[in-house]
């Protein structure tokens, strides 16, 4: 990790800063790396939305190297979804493209006067006006920016609809319909004026030790073609989990309240492979090719992307709607328009709710009967979004607004405001902690106990180890802290949560890319060390330990279904986390000897 | 009574509970495809067994231990060392958990079993309801 790319939205200027080689070494890389480099810009003043708010794509120290599925980027900033940390990562091929163009990461600071998109062409920066570009879908954008630079393998980020609307929810798009989704990172994109970011590079990742890296590469890429569960993957993509997902209880559906629906095995995996599966699509030196290219004659296209699990459950029995052809389609609109499909599909959900219980009336939706089990509407009120349109126009605030504009604050599904994905606590008692103390709100990807406890790539050797799913202890607490700690990493090295070939194997290709001398341990420590500074900043930013909760309504257990009777303990899950990260087992404040144990010393004065 | 596994009249009596079993009816109502079920030898059993379970249609037509000359063609195949089984039928190891981790391996139509999970917990289910002698 050596050189970013600084980028004056607004002075239309640019030069590279070199990553400073010990912060690398600590914080690795991706979210972890760009946590530590904004820590000081971002602070409680700033406007999320506004002009000082950085935003910053950074890659992994593996990425654009032979490891199998080392194509992630993450995006960060302070979130304008959530007021807190902000952080997505995205597939596809657009970090190994950036690190080829000659680019660790591009830091973007300021707002453009006007709409313009960025080109980075094997070191060559060059900023566009993007007056024509300014309108079009995610698709035309990338489109028209490969026929502008004549270059079809040109790797475009781009924001649609929603991010030039600031929609709160924005994301962005890249390599078709690969998404930095959450937490509304399209919308920064978007107040910056910044449509699009293109990368062409043909460089080559510099590795510390080629001839070891081939080796551990090699040894991981034979883990990962044994692994059942990519296999699965494989096969029927992520939406694969339904029909395993609906008997754990862990789909959730009719906006977290029903414990069951049997018809959420209409939205299956496999059904979507045999009906409307073109081709299976991967990211850059993936294996597993989980993506899936679909077609649907319903909406008369003949290439769409996806949908994942996520976006299968959001708009499918999260709404209680079981048309997969339209479940496809809502997918599809919220590539084209740059949305995130959790927050997009939650916040419609919960309308549905409000009105089902007489909240909100059609007088309040301009006249819409907002109803669970119609996915027509869905496609109506994911275009009223993407646009600030009519009722739209508040559902692009997210739930947490949404249900507090109606004064029913404790009907949303978020924590820290952001929309609980589709993985259900009662399923899996470790999401609990994971959710309650994720540094960017609820979220699956910092901590899948739902994975652990399936036994989907435990990593064994860090004490992660797969048990009852129905535990309620401080040692399962602790567990999901040893999975967020490690998730972390992987959100550091920008690589997917899917290839699972164990610490060791990691430790190894990390290394030798690198020549750090890593230990398991340091592994363990760098994650939390991780985690933890971007707590701090979340404390920095206000929010606090009373924030690590669920939603109450979330916490009542269900009479039938994969979860029949039971509930987390938050109480004493949160206590085994705290311990476990090295924070107050009852304030779940990481103390001052801990911040230095963490060489977080830094971060001290921003404690309570 | 209690059934020695493994053995034939385990593998009946599972068969037995699965006729009677109006979940496994229920989620299996679809369901066409033999397994044999694999005992591989560890220091707590020293032979090779194969249990043959016939599957359809949310019935079990028939279920017989079997010798390795007379296999049929099934559609499915689970192999474990003894101990492992008995881990599963004693419940004290998940077979989705067992079989992500290595620990069970399966062999068939993954994608046609992905379908069926609720199934695969009921037979498990079932075989912790025999009073299993070891």
């Amino acid at each position: 990790m050596k050189n970013i790319l600084v980028v004056d939205l607004a002075e239309k200027t640019h030069h590279d800063e070199q990553i400073d080689r010990d912060l690398a070494r600590e914080y690795i890389g991706g979210s972890g790396l760009a946590a530590r480099l904004l820590y000081h810009q971002i602070t409680p003043e700033m406007d999320p939305l506004g002009p000082e708010n950085p935003l910053l794509f950074l890659a992994g120290p593996v990425v654009g190297t032979s490891l199998p599925s080392a194509g992630r980027c993450s995006v960060s900033a302070r979130s304008p979804l959530t007021g807190l940390w902000g952080e997505s990562n995205t597939g596809g091929f657009i970090g190994p493209e950036m690190r080829f163009a000659g680019y660790d990461g591009v830091l973007l600071s300021g707002a453009s006067d006007i709409p313009c998109w960025i080109s980075i062409i094997d070191g060559d920066v060059k900023i566009h006006p993007a007056e024509e570009l300014w309108g079009q879908d995610t698709y035309q954008t990338q489109d028209s920016i490969r026929e502008i630079l004549r270059d079809p393998k040109a790797r475009i980020a781009c924001i649609g609809a929603a991010g030039e609307n600031q929609v709160k929810m924005a994301g962005i798009i890249n390599d078709h319909g690969r998404a930095a989704g959450r937490t509304g990172m399209g919308a920064v994109m978007g107040s910056k004026k910044l449509k699009a970011i293109a990368f062409r590079g043909t460089g080559k990742v510099p590795l510390a030790d080629p001839d070891e890296y081939k080796q551990a590469v090699a040894e991981i890429l034979n883990v990962v073609k044994e692994d059942i569960a990519a296999q699965a993957l494989r096969l029927a993509g992520t939406a694969g989990y339904v029909d395993m997902g609906s008997m754990f209880g862990d789909m959730p559906a009719g906006y977290y309240q029903l414990g069951e629906w049997e018809e959420s095995s209409h939205l299956s995996g496999v059904r979507m492979t045999e009906e409307f599966l073109n081709r299976g699509v991967a990211c850059y030196r993936c294996p597993i090719v989980c993506g899936r290219e679909t077609h649907t004659l319903k909406y008369k296209l003949d290439v769409m992307d996806g949908p994942e699990y996520e976006t299968v459950a959001a708009f499918g029995s999260l709404a209680l709607v079981d048309d997969l052809e339209g479940v496809i389609y809502a997918g599809h609109l919220c590539n084209r328009h740059g949305l995130d499909t959790i927050s997009t599909g939650s916040t419609i959900a919960l309308a549905c709710d409000l009105f089902e219980k007489g909240v909100i009336t059609s007088k309040d939706t301009g006249g819409l009967e907002i109803r669970f089990g119609d996915v027509e509407l869905s496609h109506q009120l994911i275009e009223q979004i993407a646009h600030r349109e009519g009722f739209g126009d508040l559902l692009a605030e997210g739930s947490a607004a949404l249900a507090v504009h109606f004064g029913v604050p404790e009907m949303a599904a978020t924590v820290r405001k952001l929309e609980i994905p589709m993985h259900d606590a009662r399923s899996f008692s470790g999401m609990a902690p994971v959710y309650a103390l994720s540094p960017r709100g609820a979220c699956h990807l910092q901590g899948d106990m739902y994975g652990v406890d399936t036994g989907q790539g435990p990593a064994t050797e860090l004490g992660i180890l797969p048990g009852d799913r129905f535990e309620n202890s401080e040692e399962k607490g602790r567990i999901a802290a040893r999975a967020q700690a490690w998730r972390s990493i992987y959100n550091a090295l920008t690589v997917c949560h899917f290839m699972n070939p164990g610490a060791s194997r990691i430790q190894r290709a990390l290394n030798a890319a690198t020549g750090w001398d890593y230990s398991l341990d340091d592994l363990l420590l760098a994650g939390k060390r991780i985690f933890t500074v971007k707590r701090m900043l979340n404390l920095k930013l206000g929010s606090n330990a009373e924030d690590d909760r669920l939603p109450e309504f979330m916490l009542k257990s269900f009479p039938a279904g994969g979860t029949t009777g039971f509930v987390p303990d938050l109480k004493i899950l949160l206590r085994g986390a705290y311990l476990e990260h090295g924070w107050g087992p009852v304030s779940g404040l990481p103390s001052p000897d801990t911040l230095k144990a963490y060489g977080l010393d830094f971060t001290i004065p921003d404690l309570p | 009574m209690a059934y020695k596994f493994p053995s034939d009249e385990w593998i009946k009596a599972l068969r037995d509970m699965l006729n009677a079993s109006e979940s496994y009816q229920r989620s299996a109502k679809d369901w066409e495809g033999d397994f044999l079920f694999i005992a591989e030898p560890d220091d707590a059993y020293p032979e090779t067994a194969y249990l043959h379970l016939q599957l359809y249609h949310g019935s079990c037509p028939g279920a017989a231990m079997m010798d390795l000359d007379d296999l049929p063609e099934t559609e499915y195949t689970i192999n474990a060392p003894f101990t492992t089984w008995r881990k599963v039928i004693d419940g004290k190891l998940d077979p989705i958990q067992g079989m992500m981790t290595g620990q069970l391996k399966l062999k068939g139509n993954l994608m046609k079993i992905m379908r069926y999970p609720k199934a695969a917990q009921e037979i498990v289910a079932c075989c912790a309801k025999i009073p299993t002698e070891w």
